[in-house]
């Protein structure tokens, strides 16, 4: 028992060790990057002790250590909550960290802030294990707003560059607007269960209104990148790739998700909310996969196939299996982080080339780099028993076979054939074909810093699944019967659409480029979202202000009120009124022979 | 009537003459106008002092503000006039339009 307490919080502190020692001279040389990496994997392994303990007697611990504040009846102390969602997320999160440490050090080796990077790094998994283990909702606003902060520093990293820093203002603009439901939700928690301590608002609120939950939903919206708040996703890909496979597939993306699971509990007799949940991210899982289609940055191809994917990850919370939400959390961090790190090694050894047009015939220079892209598509389209099979599958599965919205459905069907259809795009592509690149490249992959990351990450892309599904304890029945159509539903639609794509582009070879018709306009230009909403909106607002606070106000009270109204009345009055000629000597001289004539009358009456 | 009043008297109605009657500026008539206001304040004062009617005591400061006023506006006139025709000969304003 008391291994638990002290593992859990020894692991977190571990990991803030390295930022102490930033100011020490053990920064300033190059052994700051294996220190770090090192801590990290330490960190990993004793974090497996809680997770093994709570899979042997499931038993969930709450640590309270240090009481901050209290106003009145209102408590807040420094409280961490080891439940089945952290104690199973916190091992994963770490060993993907280890994994990506490994492969930036090669990365980034000719990078001469390489330490800060390690450091940044390092504070976004501190903030993001803050997140996860958060009791109250004020420790999971400091985590919240963290992995914020690290992802604009992260996203320009290269800040020399517009377009890195428009990207990383881009993320924390939309992650903002979904900040003010955050906040919302924290106000009506605050002042009508007058706590903001998970365990007090589960037990005092069982059937909230809507307010908090549509706010919860705005804030996952904002973080997670679903439709309406989605293009800072595509735009983050500016960064780093070591930062897009952390933050931007497997971390900081899945924690808007995270929350709404968190909050399960609230939503389970709420049917409008869920259906709300179910229809967002049927929209965005579609929307994303079309947009994914047409994209010729690898990187975009992957960070919209992430974005996809949390669609499916908010259609599973609208369904009511926040259990299986989490599993493909959990899941989908492994195969999306390897995507991540071989389309690094694809761009490194291409000299920094990463429009896949020009890529090609990597098949047989690349074999690892190759394997590992391979299995890490049909891990994220569901192929049988690899990873992605296991949790993407029983979320058809619970789709195909529940009483909910036959839209919903039908329209994360298609996003699934739609899935197979751009993996196989990246794979012909960069893989097959003749080479498209200039022929004088340097390539090779035979750093062991690159390939032991992928190499760990492949095992487990195939089999964290099976590992994960078999040992964790089951939270609710598994369904176990439908019909076989039902079953091999998503099986189907992937075969499908694998087809249709091979199809399609081996048509590529043999047939003229067509011209290019509306549809592939509105995929390449992503639905035409950031054309009109990043310049329409803005404009209109600014216009309108500029109107009511110069024109309307500024104006009308300086000068319109009395001088001009003032000149336009006296006007009107003497036009009215006049009938003069403006003789003003005959008037005056009249004037004073009339004053003296009454003089003269008035004193001599005689 | 006494010498002060005749000669106060003689001040106001000579200034109202200059008032009414000038050949072609108007400052002189605006200078006759303060010469107007001026005796009266010279005449209300003596009197005032004279029954010792303390009560009035403020009237010729209150007579000397609004004089004040009256002038500014005088004088403003005066400068858009000379604005728009550069002189202020009088035989320029016959048209009563701005």
């Amino acid at each position: 028992m008391d291994l638990f307490t002290s593992s859990t919080l020894l692991t977190l502190l571990m990991l803030i060790t390295p930022i102490m020692a930033s100011s020490t001279n053990l920064y300033k040389n190059s052994n700051y990057q294996h220190y770090v990496k090192n801590m990290t994997l330490s960190a990993f392994i004793i974090s497996l002790i809680p997770m093994t303990m709570f899979i042997h007697t499931n038993q969930e611990m709450l640590i309270s250590n240090w009481h901050w504040i209290t106003i009145h009846t209102f408590k807040l102390t420094l409280s961490f909550k080891m439940d089945y969602f952290s104690l199973m997320f916190m091992p994963v999160a770490l060993f993907i960290t280890w994994s990506i440490m490994e492969f930036s050090m090669w990365y980034m080796h000719s990078d001469p802030n390489i330490n800060q990077f390690f450091k940044y790094l390092l504070i976004f998994l501190i903030t993001m294990l803050i997140l996860v283990t958060a009791n109250n909702l004020f420790q999971l606003l400091v985590g919240w707003e963290g992995v914020g902060i690290m992802s604009f520093l992260l996203i320009g990293w290269w800040f020399g560059r517009t377009d890195a820093n428009t990207a990383a203002l881009q993320a924390i603009l939309y992650n903002r607007i979904g900040d003010i439901g955050f906040l919302l939700s924290m106000a009506w928690f605050l002042s009508n269960t007058n706590s903001w301590d998970l365990q007090q608002i589960f037990v005092l609120s069982q059937n909230p209104s809507n307010l908090p939950l549509m706010g919860l939903t705005l804030a996952a919206a904002g973080k997670s990148a679903q439709f309406g708040l989605h293009p800072w996703l595509p735009s983050a890909m500016e960064g780093p790739t070591p930062v897009s496979a952390l933050l931007h597939s497997s971390t900081m993306v899945v924690a808007g998700v995270f929350l709404l699971i968190r909050f399960s509990p609230l939503m389970e007799n709420n049917k409008p909310i869920q259906t709300m949940m179910l229809s967002l991210g049927a929209l965005t899982t579609l929307f994303t996969a079309i947009c994914a289609l047409t994209q010729n940055d690898i990187k975009k191809i992957i960070a919209f196939s992430t974005s996809s994917q949390l669609g499916l990850m908010m259609v599973t919370v609208g369904l009511n299996q926040p259990h299986l939400a989490f599993l493909h959390i959990c899941t989908h961090a492994f195969f999306k982080a390897m995507l991540f790190l071989c389309s690094g090694s694809i761009i490194h050894n291409l000299n920094n080339e990463q429009d896949i047009r020009k890529m090609g015939g990597l098949y047989k220079i690349l074999p690892f780099t190759t394997t590992a892209l391979i299995t890490g598509c049909l891990a994220l389209t569901g192929v049988p028993f690899l990873t992605g099979f296991y949790s993407k599958d029983p979320i058809i599965e619970a789709a195909t076979s529940s009483y909910t919205n036959a839209w919903a459905l039908l329209l994360t069907l298609i996003a699934t054939s739609l899935t197979a259809v751009y993996s196989t795009r990246i794979i012909f592509y960069t893989l097959l074909e003749q080479p498209r690149f200039s022929p004088l490249m340097n390539i090779n992959e035979t750093n062991p810093a690159l390939i032991n990351p992928i190499k760990r990450l492949l095992v487990g892309s195939i089999f964290a699944g099976f590992i994960l599904s078999n040992n964790m304890p089951p939270m609710t029945t598994p369904l176990m019967t439908m019909p076989l159509h039902l079953k091999l539903t998503a099986l189907m639609v992937t075969t499908l659409g694998f087809i249709i794509a091979l199809e399609i582009n081996t048509y590529s070879k043999n047939l003229k480029y067509p011209h290019l018709s509306n549809f592939t306009n509105f995929s390449t230009l992503l639905g035409y979202f950031p054309t009109i909403m990043h310049r329409l909106p803005p404009h209109l607002i600014l216009t309108m202000g500029q109107k009511l606070a110069t024109s309307l106000l500024d104006l009308t009270w300086t000068e319109i009120i009395l001088p001009k109204t003032m000149t336009s009345i006296q006007l009107k009055a003497s036009l009215l009124t006049s009938n003069q000629k403006g003789l003003i000597k005959l008037y005056f001289l009249s004037f004073l022979i009339t004053m003296t004539l009454v003089m003269l009358l008035f004193n001599y009456p005689e | 009537m006494s010498l002060v009043h005749i000669n106060i008297l003689m001040a106001f109605t000579m200034s109202l003459t200059g008032l009414l009657m000038y050949r072609s500026h108007l400052m002189s008539a605006l200078l006759c106008l303060e010469g107007m206001v001026l005796s009266l304040f010279i005449l209300m004062t003596l009197t005032i002092l004279n029954s010792h009617f303390t009560l009035a005591n403020m009237a010729p400061i209150i007579l000397l503000v609004f004089a004040a006023c009256e002038a500014a506006i005088g004088l403003a006139l005066l400068v858009m006039i000379s604005n728009t025709y550069g002189t202020d000969h009088v035989q320029n304003l016959n048209l009563l339009q701005c």
